[in-house]
């Protein structure tokens, strides 16, 4: 855990605090609720945590997506598997979010870790989902085949591709 | 075209959550039954070097693991334990470290062994062989393999996994662990009998492959 404290201080940097963003704490069926009330929208989902190192480490690249398509239909929202009890991990990923900023929603699971996984139908982070415009699971980029683990691009290339359906 | 007779959805579904879990349905790779890959010379934090021909005990553990991740570090007492319970028997933990970042790999491995009181052979995967033949993409993640080298087991150590919280403290995410899902295999496999649960999610960080 230490490398991270460290990697995280060195990334943070004063954050306005009008501009700070919210991780909203969402139990499964709640979750439910927010893609739901995207519909119409192409919905890209980046599942992450503060535990995860390659997820802190492709953040960069999601601000940047979400600044080039957020004016193109699409909505962009990190949801972080951190451990909500965790206070320190929370300031963590508080902080980290403010500075990292981009056009991103925020939220937290409010479940037990492992059993949002299951909800979430994932067996690890980073990960990322992609809900068309009618709603359903359109693209599940994972790492969970050593032999097709998911790249920056690929994530792109499917917003891309989806934006043309 | 061939027809197949028609079940009643709810006796489907019924015979459906009767069966075991089939194998592979956590892992892109490997199923229960495969064989033990082969390995070759992998450096070990203690100087040595490990090949799968050198592993003669009845049963064999491989853990693949990461220094640098907090469910390694919140389950390496569990894993210490689970080593100190079968001293004596003929089982040999392996672990294994894949990734490429300096975190995990052998002068870290070496550190983090020595802290942490890794009392097996430590070994690093550089060309990732060994993590890709399994599958492996979690940390920690078990792959236990009975006295013909089958796989009988993969996936967690036990039923509630745990994370070094940001405060070095070690929060178990379900309470205690009830069910012992790596011994209960071990213990099976020792006696020649069946494994009740083959497969489980492994919960943890991923493993990063390159290229």
């Amino acid at each position: 855990m230490r490398h991270l404290l460290l990697l995280l201080a060195a990334l943070a940097l004063p954050a306005p605090s009008a501009a700070r963003p919210v991780l909203q704490p969402v139990t499964h069926p709640e979750w439910r609720e927010v893609l739901a009330g995207h519909q119409g929208d192409l919905v890209v989902v980046d599942f992450w945590a503060t535990w995860c190192l390659p997820c802190i480490e492709r953040f960069p690249r999601m601000v940047e997506l979400s600044e080039r398509y957020a004016d193109e239909g699409v909505t962009f929202i990190a949801f972080s598997l951190d451990d909500r009890d965790d206070a320190g991990a929370m300031a963590m990923a508080g902080s980290f979010i403010a500075e990292q900023g981009g056009r991103i929603e925020h939220y937290v699971t409010a479940d037990v870790i492992p059993v949002a996984f299951e909800h979430l139908d994932l067996l690890g982070i980073p990960a990322v989902k992609i809900y068309a415009r009618d709603g359903t699971l359109a693209r599940t980029l994972d790492a969970d085949d050593p032999n097709h683990q998911f790249t920056d691009e690929d994530v792109e290339a499917a917003i891309v591709e989806l934006l043309a359906d | 075209m061939a027809r197949f007779p028609r079940i009643p959805t709810f006796l489907a579904a019924a015979l459906l959550a009767a069966l075991p879990l089939s194998a592979g349905t956590y892992n892109a790779v490997a199923e229960i039954g495969d064989p033990l890959p082969a390995f070759s010379d992998l450096p070990a934090t203690d100087g040595s070097a490990l090949s799968a021909s050198e592993l003669t005990e009845d049963v064999v553990v491989l853990v693949f693991l990461a220094n640098h991740c907090p469910w390694v570090r919140g389950m390496d007492g569990d894993l210490v334990k689970l080593v100190d319970s079968f001293e004596g028997e003929s089982v040999r933990f392996v672990g294994v470290s894949v990734n490429h970042r300096e975190e995990d790999r052998l002068p870290a491995m070496k550190e983090h062994a020595a802290e942490t009181g890794y009392r097996f052979t430590y070994v690093f995967d550089e060309s990732q062989e060994l993590g890709r033949a399994l599958g492996a993409t979690r940390t920690p993640e078990y792959f236990v393999f009975d006295a013909d080298r089958a796989l009988v087991y993969m996936g967690a150590i036990h039923d509630s996994p745990a994370q070094e919280s940001s405060d070095g403290s070690i929060d178990y995410t379900q309470g205690e662990p009830t069910v012992h899902y790596v011994a209960d295999a071990i213990r099976a496999a020792l006696a020649g009998e069946p494994v009740a649960t083959a497969e489980t999610r492994a919960h943890g960080c991923s493993v990063e492959y390159e290229g």
